[in-house]
């Protein structure tokens, strides 16, 4: 890992199109700003982490399928296709 | 009837064997499980599974967000409508991933990480989103 000393109002640049500004330390963290292209997608580790526990949570169903699938069809919520 | 913009309603019945896809990168947290089928569980409509074709043990329920969010829309960036190669938005099967809990009524679905498929070439990706903007945890009943 390339480790770097900056100050605020520094910046280091990340191939040639993403530029990462430290605008502000307090002691509650480090406050960061960061200039990317649309196409590149930047998020706190935490979606990532967050999405992976619901994709396992995803893969333990605690009642039957059958079960559920009925409550959904007798509720409320919308039936694309009337079915 | 004509297909929502971004979310395609599946008025397609899917074939008893499933449907294969592919997921080239995984699914966060099952990076290394990339081929799938899609089957939909006898009476379990409008409930899917995302079927692990490598691994038995790996199954996903999922369901088309259509059903519990009619506004749902899946804002994809350059790099991932490039990847998904969408010449058009009706050819966009979107699936997002539920949760169900010993009280079914509490069942909750990822907003935040939607898995978008192109129909046509049967690849897909999970999209990574905003979860300040889209709940990981959307209830799919009102909470009372």
């Amino acid at each position: 890992m390339l480790v770097i000393t900056r100050k605020p109002e520094q910046s280091i640049v990340i191939g040639g199109e993403v530029e990462v500004f430290v605008l502000g330390i307090t002691k509650d963290g480090v406050r960061l700003g960061i200039k990317a292209p649309r196409s590149v997608q930047v998020h706190r580790r935490e979606v990532f982490e967050a999405i992976a526990a619901e994709n396992l949570a995803a893969m333990k169903t605690k009642v039957p399928v059958q079960d559920a699938a009925a409550l959904l069809r007798t509720s409320q919520v919308r039936k694309p296709d009337g079915r | 009837m004509t297909p929502d913009p971004v979310t395609t309603p599946d008025t397609t019945p899917i074939p008893e064997d499933g449907i294969l896809l592919s997921f080239p990168k995984g699914l966060l947290g099952f990076e290394k499980l990339k081929t799938y089928r899609l089957l939909e569980p006898r009476d379990g409509y409008p409930l899917k599974f995302l079927q692990s074709v490598d691994a038995e043990e790996v199954s996903f329920t999922c369901i088309d967000p259509v059903v519990v969010k009619r506004d749902y829309e899946v804002p994809l960036g350059q790099e991932e409508a490039q990847a998904l190669g969408l010449e058009s938005q009706a050819d966009a099967l979107v699936l997002t991933l539920v949760v169900i809990p010993e009280d079914p009524k509490r069942m909750t679905t990822n907003l935040a990480g939607p898995l978008v498929v192109n129909v046509k070439t049967r690849v897909g990706f999970q999209i990574v989103l905003n979860t300040d903007t889209y709940p990981v945890r959307f209830p799919i009943f009102p909470q009372t």
